[in-house]
């Protein structure tokens, strides 16, 4: 029997944050869009600790600031880690002094049950066809472009979607990626292990900071302890890849003997009970989630979020670099399909300054490791970042293209950014205290400086609208139009220079 | 770019974040005023689009005109060596 054949402008598929916001910002500009996800939400996700860009900057753009507001959830104003030299907690606030500490300076620790359903339901208001319990099979293409994808409806047919483009935001596990062409590289550096769970009755740290994640380095990894409600707490242990085989037997085992061995959280579980039942009720592992897809793009198809990268956990990134990609991606799209630029001049705009995004982050989040020092650990002496793999480096070196003359160039590069990260973390000293309140010194350094600029692009494209001002970030690049939802070209409108 | 233009760009920012806002002076802390961190972040743009580069964290730690004027003089003086 042939499929149902029909026709969109875009088919988005997976409708996680990544797929959601594409999808949505597509849709605001009267596009036919459909989003395919292959299960039925709300659903189960891991990445629950957001950054204040994606719950100010997205959140506002997608219209769902309100609801996310009276979603209940933890509200965080930054990260508190037992990390480093110093041996009480250190705190990277999203506020860079108490004074400057408004609305927008905090970011929220969520259910992804709850999230996702919210930004997939705010896709749906906006006009998107969200089709649920719908899986991606197949990616329609021929030599010249991608065509559109083959999905089973919930009822078990066979359907073609036809669409001019197709955004793969289908995550870590689906294959669909493999339809841009390219590799995917994975990081030796970030070669971690993931074991994690749920608890009820954990500790909290003193007021302002209870809401915050809290990060705590131990001798084999560290421990990531998140506050959800004021009872139930994610906690998930990041070890090396070389423990893998002990994670076969007692995983319940395995994590309490992680737990006992990271002073902070041990004491700070220690008259909690893991949950056994409901969703959280599972232990759950993941491995090999550091990586790049050495290409995001080809005509008629890019990738977004996992689909395309990963870094690690520490730094909460994940739904920050996908739901960035889906900005980027709907701005490309909507450019290419109003008529206005063409596909590869923009798609080199969507590639470049995801790129970078990653890039930074990398960068930012090597440093943050290799600012623990643990001479006795097998984990933390192979992440230092003079001990970056060769292989590691020449995939990095490939990312980069031409930023860099060099594996030795990159290495000081890396070093650079990782000492003036430490002389920043011991300059604001243990949270709570004065210094430790004003974040000056950290957000000086030209890794955070790096960091923060997109960020601090989409926060202010949210709270202000078409008043927002941007620039071109990439040499000869391109600008946000008025609305933030395409892009253009700034030398065809040099009379906006003001 | 020049201090007037830093003034009259510091009072359209004010105007956005108070219902009336005051008339500010050039060592009045703008923070003090009710000015915000995307309000500082959106000014660093604009400016630098006009060829100031200060940065957000440097408009934030010294949140005054008269501190940010004497920052553009510098530049200024910088360019003009060049």
């Amino acid at each position: 029997m042939s499929p149902i054949i029909e026709n969109a402008d875009v088919v988005v598929v997976g409708g996680g944050p990544g797929g959601s916001t594409a999808a949505t910002l597509l849709a605001k500009r009267g596009h036919r869009v459909v989003l395919l996800e292959k299960e039925t939400f709300p659903r189960y996700q891991i990445g629950e600790s957001l950054l204040p860009s994606t719950v100010h900057g997205i959140g506002r753009i997608l219209g769902v600031s309100e609801e996310l507001a009276n979603a209940g959830f933890t509200v965080k104003r930054g990260g508190s880690f037992r990390w480093g030299t110093n041996p009480v907690p250190w705190n990277f606030l999203f506020a860079v002094a108490p004074e400057l500490s408004g609305p927008t300076s905090t970011a929220y620790q969520v259910e992804r049950m709850k999230f996702d359903d919210i930004l997939l339901r705010n896709a749906a208001r906006n006009g998107v066809d969200v089709r649920e319990n719908s899986p991606v099979t197949d990616v329609i293409a021929d030599e010249e472009r991608v065509r559109g994808v083959r999905y089973t409806d919930p009822d078990g047919n066979e359907r073609e979607i036809h669409a001019t483009f197709v955004v793969d935001a289908s995550g870590n596990r689906s294959r669909v990626h493999q339809h841009v062409g390219g590799e995917r590289i994975y990081s030796e550096f970030f070669k971690n292990i993931a074991l994690f769970g749920y608890f009820e009755g954990g500790k909290r740290l003193p007021a302002p900071d209870s809401g915050n994640i809290l990060c705590a380095a131990f001798d084999e990894g560290w421990i990531w302890y998140i506050p959800l409600s004021d009872t139930l707490t994610s906690v998930g242990a990041v070890i090396s890849r070389e423990h893998a085989s002990r994670l076969q037997g007692d995983q319940e085992q395995a994590l309490h003997g992680f737990i006992d061995r990271c002073a902070i959280v041990k004491d700070f579980l220690a008259d909690a009970t893991r949950v056994t039942e409901g969703v959280y009720g599972e232990l759950r592992t993941r491995k090999d989630y550091s990586y790049t897809n050495s290409t995001f793009h080809r005509p008629g198809m890019v990738l977004v979020g996992d689909a395309a990268c990963f870094i690690d956990p520490v730094f909460s990134t994940g739904v920050h670099l996908a739901t960035y990609a889906g900005l980027l991606a709907a701005r490309s799209i909507n450019t290419v399909l109003a008529g206005d630029l063409a596909e590869a001049r923009v798609f080199e705009e969507f590639e470049g300054r995801y790129r970078r995004e990653y890039r930074v982050f990398y960068e930012f989040l090597s440093a943050f490791y290799d600012m623990q020092t643990n001479e006795e650990s097998y984990f933390w002496k192979a992440r230092k970042v003079t001990n970056l793999d060769t292989t590691d480096l020449e995939a990095f070196v490939t990312l980069v293209a031409g930023a860099h003359s060099g594996e030795r160039a990159l290495v000081r590069t890396f070093q650079a950014a990782s000492d003036d990260l430490a002389g920043a973390v011991e300059r604001t000293g243990s949270m709570q205290t004065t210094s430790g309140e004003r974040m000056h010194h950290l957000f000086g350094t030209p890794v955070v400086r790096e960091v923060m600029a997109e960020m601090n692009n989409i926060q202010v494209r949210g709270v202000q609208g078409e008043a927002a001002r941007e620039l071109p970030l990439l040499d000869g690049g391109l600008v946000p139009a008025p609305d933030g939802l395409s892009w253009a070209d700034p030398a065809a409108r040099p009379e906006e220079a003001r | 770019m020049n201090i007037e233009r830093m003034r009259s760009d510091v009072a359209e920012a004010l105007a956005e974040v108070a219902e009336e806002p005051a008339a500010f002076a050039d060592d009045d802390n703008l923070i003090d005023l009710g000015l915000d961190s995307i309000r500082l972040m959106s000014l660093a743009t604009r400016w630098r689009a006009a060829g100031f580069e200060a940065g957000y964290l440097d408009l934030a730690m010294e949140p005054t005109v008269a501190a940010w004027a004497q920052r553009l003089e510098a530049s200024n003086v910088l360019e003009e060596k060049r």
